[in-house]
């Protein structure tokens, strides 16, 4: 920068840049909480279908309101994963096809329309269309401080949930069965969880998009696993792990222009695992190699 | 209003249940009016597990009635302790054991909230019951299998419950272990209350249960042991199974020796 009046817009951006960090953060650190309860009931690919549906709702909320406001284009993009997570219901009920079987083409089928809607809305150049393909990898830099704020407040609430039903929440991961025979409403908790799951696959949208997401939800917990024995712990863990990775993937996109953020995320995530998995205490494949010794 | 005459602890009446189109129990009628020790015996297949999951509402009924004491399951469900097979949960779960034996308070507690010092004490006395109190803070994955199905028993326990539902609770024991449960359901019985256990091996189903029900699919008898353990009574159950049929040659045989 040349200009000689340029201190100020840098330190303004700056501003911005902390800011934004800060509300991804708290985006990492709430996936990570809640991706806990997706790992431990075993439907860790059930966000992967809601997340890649909710592009079809960021693009229909587009359409219907013809601005890119964020918080109109979340909204829609919860709706239609919400909805997905429904045909996955249906298909399993009346179809009898097998979970699996079902989680792949609903994640198939509603990305493919997600992608031909966006394709479509940036092919015929609809005016601010263009930055909808940022819902696919992510793309930090173009979020304002109040959508930061909104981010970050989101995720506090989902965290808030289930913080305060966590007895319930691992009763009915650990055992549906006991649960349900002494009383708790194991297909309404399980909807609660999942929702949840969906409410943090769409903030983390801005962060890491509708490919990526999911790894936000599932790589710390995973990883926070390996260190620890205890539920609340695990939270924890998981918690600062996608932390640390949102922070890193915001900290080099910022840096480098050009580079998607959701990859780098998914990335520091990954290095995280990885190092989880080899030194963890116990758990870790270095423990477990000099115990068989 | 007069008092109703007394009604069975445990009733199943015209019991029908199937998965899909497939039934796997039929008309099962069945009173159960004293505490005692109470085996449900059958092959494999024959649907004792079934029964026991559509007593506890867990599976529909296609047809008739569970009652306990004379209501609804969902309206006694506090009385009623339930110990699920082992293999239903994942042991490598992070909690420990008395995260376990504590969910057995659950239910009293209520919503959102914790277990507290009261709910400690009682998770503490189970686990001292079935001899598990050492190992309270262990992952339950670190515990072997017959130690895993006793945590199972605790949480049953820390229900302080009325009647106690079992399903398979010796399958996979060590002998320790099977002793130890089996003594934990005595005492039970000596209190006062009824203890229904699913069960499969009918040798050590002579020498353990006061009163028994042969099932399979339908029920074949029922009463007290010696009266329903009768070589023609499992012959109907077991028909055919010619490798049980040698079994329960053994289960006769040892039965008139221990009595």
């Amino acid at each position: 920068m040349t200009d000689p009046a340029g201190i100020e817009p840098l330190f303004a951006i700056s501003h911005n840049t902390l800011v934004v960090a800060c509300g991804v953060a708290a985006v990492g650190c709430g996936a990570g909480v809640i991706g806990c309860f997706g790992v431990l009931r075993k439907r860790a690919l059930v966000g992967d279908a809601a997340a890649h549906a909710t592009l079809v709702g960021v693009a229909l909320a587009f359409l219907a309101t013809g601005r890119r406001d964020l918080p109109v284009l979340l909204v829609g993009g919860f709706l239609s994963g919400l909805a997905a997570l429904g045909v996955l219901v249906l298909l399993r009920v009346f179809t009898r096809t097998r979970e699996d079987a079902a989680t792949a083409i609903v994640l198939s089928v509603s990305f493919g329309l997600g992608i031909t809607l966006v394709s479509g809305i940036t092919a015929r150049g609809i005016p601010g269309g263009a930055g909808l393909e940022q819902f696919l990898l992510g793309h930090t830099a173009a979020l304002t401080t109040a959508d930061a704020i909104l981010l970050a407040t989101v995720s506090a609430a989902a965290v808030l949930l289930l913080v305060l039903s966590l007895k319930e929440a691992t009763l009915v991961a650990f055992d549906p069965s006991f649960a349900a025979a002494t009383g708790w409403p194991v297909a309404v908790m399980d909807y609660f969880l999942v929702a949840l799951v969906a409410v943090m696959v769409v903030v983390g949208l801005p962060a890491a998009g509708a490919v990526l997401v999911t790894a936000l939800v599932v790589i710390p917990p995973v990883a926070a696993r390996q260190w620890t024995d205890r539920v609340p712990t695990m939270l924890l863990l998981s918690g600062v792990f996608g932390l640390a990775s949102a922070v890193f993937g915001v900290a080099v996109s910022a840096v480098v222009p050009r580079l998607a953020t959701g990859p780098l995320v998914v990335l520091a995530a990954a290095c995280i695992f990885a190092v989880s998995f080899v030194v963890a205490p116990e758990r870790g494949w270095w423990a477990r190699h000099l115990r068989k010794r | 209003m007069q008092p109703p005459p007394r009604e069975p602890i445990l009733e199943f009446h015209d019991v029908t249940v199937a998965y899909g189109r497939r039934p796997v129990l039929w008309n099962i009628d069945l009173a159960i009016d004293e505490p005692c020790l109470f085996g449900i015996i059958g092959p494999n297949g024959a649907g004792k597990s079934t029964l026991l999951k559509a007593a506890l509402g867990l599976v529909p009924l296609a047809g008739g009635t569970v009652r306990f004491f004379g209501q609804p399951f969902a309206e006694v469900r506090g009385r009623v302790g339930y110990v699920p097979q082992r293999e239903t949960v994942d042991w490598d779960f992070p909690v420990s054991v008395s995260d376990v034996v504590l969910m057995g308070t659950y239910a009293r507690l209520g919503w959102f909230r914790r277990p507290g010092p009261r709910e400690r004490e009682i998770a503490r006395e189970s686990l001292t019951r079935v001899g598990l109190v050492d190992v309270a803070g262990r992952q339950i994955g670190k515990l072997s299998g017959g130690q895993q199905q006793r945590v199972f028993l605790a949480r049953a326990l820390a229900q302080q419950a009325d009647v106690y539902v079992l399903d398979e609770p010796m399958a996979g024991v060590d002998a320790r272990s099977q002793d130890l449960i089996f003594g934990v359901l005595s005492e039970l019985r000596e209190a006062g209350r009824l203890v229904v256990v699913v069960h499969h091996d009918l040798r050590t189903a002579a020498q353990w249960f006061d009163r028994v029900a042969l099932i399979d699919m339908r029920l074949v008898a029922a009463g007290p042991t010696a009266a329903v353990l009768t070589p023609q009574n499992l012959e109907r159950t077991y028909a055919g199974r010619l490798d049980l049929l040698d079994e329960l040659g053994r289960a006769v045989e040892e039965r008139g020796r221990t009595s």
